[in-house]
């Protein structure tokens, strides 16, 4: 008769335990959401990205607290203004906000998607918006603070096709300090009625405008020398 | 509606079976044949079997034509590693696909088809949408995105010729109580390897969800494809912490000799696991409640939770040696 032998699996899942316990006690076993945004990862990073920037948010009342819609921000370049505007409006919405651009190679692209990046392209800030989404995309980085570069149109296509609103947002941060200003525009609704691809074009355009008159709005130092305006206000 | 003639490919499997059981039940079904290389794994009332190999085709035109069936689905895909090895599961998969596709496209009477395909078939490339709905561009990167590709090319070719409904069913990774599944198996080892700088999230579904998406789709003559997904996410290393396994991480290159030594303990990682973890595999299936009118009842996490729920050897009562 044969014998049945068993692989020691009792004494393998006591070891496991005993080893992943003090692991599973501090992290939840689950707390990725359907797009890999964890805001339990979210949370433990929080501190971290407090040392860094101290964000006070705006006009976060325009957003929708329901449905998806789209925010549009401004970029200076290497600042992660979309990481922290996404952070700081998830924090003040309530609601998981998602940043566009994160890159597609691990560990960097990784790590931001539990943030809650997505891929800078269309299918996914559509998949996004389609499931309600708050959904951040940023302008085209730029050197000076204050100025607004140009709107990605292929990205403001999905909030056509989904029928959702585009918020501008302005942000502001500094390179040396921690302050850090997140500020949320009126609904951009389009001046013209388009069926073609126009209504992006234009839509896009229109965002650019809206963001750069909330960053005149802002007001700061103008010395007329970029390269110091930079390192004064970030 | 009502006497409709179903053949089931594929009916030996644990998919097949239940979704036989469950066809069995439904009251728009008059006859019912299916053809596996192995028997069903579940008392069948009403289903007539054939025991034939995917390379007897002259014998599956014969059985196929004969019973001329309305609609016919097609499960015989053999996952890599899964019950058999990836070599042998290519050879399978395209022998069966050949002669049951090709069988099908003979029958006068037939209305639809509907093929079991993967959301692997998406592919995991570098730029490739976070979690892809329908209309993402069919791109595999694995083995066995390439082979569920090449089904739902034939599929798609003989619909288009014949002018059927073709329905193509995407599903997550399939786990369940009998499911053989590489990621399953994998999971449910003592030591389980994950990529400890990507820990990608992905989603599963579990198989009576995927046979309810089967039988919804025949019923409504499906004719585009649709994600079957259980809603919600997990990562590998959530996986293992809810499994009470121990993780082991794993940076690169060692994968190589985790998977050669993970295949040696009876687990085999094919190149679409390693891509799952590595990469992740989600996709959106808020459709499939649209177009079939079901959704999974199980979330990701359940059907996990389901998976470490199995007991590792079910005791049926004692064997008495006077008897033996």
């Amino acid at each position: 008769m044969a014998q049945l032998i068993e692989f020691p699996i009792k004494a393998a899942a006591r070891a496991g335990n005993a080893l992943v316990e003090p692991l599973r006690s501090a992290w939840p076993v689950h707390s990725v959401d359907d797009f890999g945004r964890d805001p339990h990862l979210i949370g433990a990073l929080a501190p971290f990205a407090r040392l860094r920037w101290n964000v006070s948010v705006g006009g976060e009342q325009h957003l929708p607290v329901h449905t998806g819609a789209l925010l549009v921000c401004n970029s200076r370049r290497f600042s992660l203004s979309a990481v922290y505007a996404a952070l700081a409006l998830s924090e003040a919405t309530g609601r998981p906000v998602r940043f566009v651009g994160r890159p597609d190679t691990a560990p960097i692209g990784s790590l931001m998607r539990r943030l809650g990046g997505l891929l800078a392209q269309p299918s996914d800030v559509l998949g996004a918006l389609r499931h309600h989404e708050l959904v951040l995309v940023s302008a085209a980085g730029t050197n000076h603070p204050r100025h607004a570069g140009a709107v990605p149109h292929h990205l403001v296509g999905p909030a056509v096709v989904a029928g959702v609103p585009v918020f501008p947002v302005a942000t502001m941060s500094s390179t040396v300090g921690r302050d850090a200003r997140v500020e949320v525009g009126a609904q951009v609704r389009p001046r013209r009625k388009r069926r073609g691809p126009l209504a992006e074009v234009e839509l896009a355009e229109q965002v650019q405008h809206h963001v750069q008159r909330l960053l005149d709005g802002f007001g700061g130092v103008q010395t007329g020398v970029a390269p110091l305006d930079w390192l004064a206000e970030g | 509606m009502r006497g409709q003639r179903v053949l089931v490919s594929g009916m030996g499997g644990e998919l097949g079976s239940l979704v036989a059981a469950k066809l069995e039940d439904e009251p728009w079904v008059g006859a019912l044949v299916g053809i596996d290389v192995d028997p069903p794994r579940r008392r069948l009332r009403k289903a007539e079997f054939h025991l034939l190999q995917p390379s007897q085709r002259e014998r599956i035109v014969d059985v196929v034509t004969k019973f001329n069936p309305h609609v016919v689905i097609n499960l015989s895909v053999w996952e890599p590693d899964a019950r058999t090895g990836l070599v042998h599961a290519r050879q399978f998969t395209a022998d069966a696909a050949t002669a049951i596709i090709g069988a099908a496209a003979e029958c006068p009477a037939l209305e639809s088809m509907v093929v079991r395909s993967g959301v692997e078939v998406y592919g995991r490339e570098r730029g490739a949408p976070t979690r892809p709905d329908e209309s993402a561009p069919v791109r595999p990167t694995s083995e066995y995105g390439h082979m569920l590709a090449n089904i739902e090319q034939q599929a798609r070719e003989v619909g288009r010729r014949i002018g059927i409904a073709v329905g193509k069913l995407r599903l997550a990774p399939v786990l369940g109580k009998h499911v053989p599944s590489p990621l399953g198996r994998l999971l449910r080892q003592p030591l389980v390897p994950f990529s400890v700088l990507a820990d990608a999230p992905f989603a599963v579904i579990e198989d009576g969800d995927a046979a309810r998406a089967f039988v919804a789709a025949a019923h409504r003559r499906l004719d585009e494809p649709v994600n079957v997904v259980a809603s919600g996410a997990i990562t590998t290393l959530q996986a293992i912490m809810r499994g009470k396994r121990v993780p082991l991480p794993l940076v690169g290159p060692e994968w190589w000799v985790a998977a050669r030594l993970s295949h040696v303990f009876g687990a085999p990682i094919p190149d679409h696991v390693v891509e799952l973890m590595h990469r992740g595999r989600l996709a959106d299936g808020a459709r499939a409640e649209e177009l079939l009118g079901c959704a999974a009842r199980l979330t990701t996490p359940e059907v996990i939770d389901h998976l470490y729920a199995w007991e590792s050897v079910v005791r049926i009562g004692s064997i008495s040696e006077a008897v033996a």
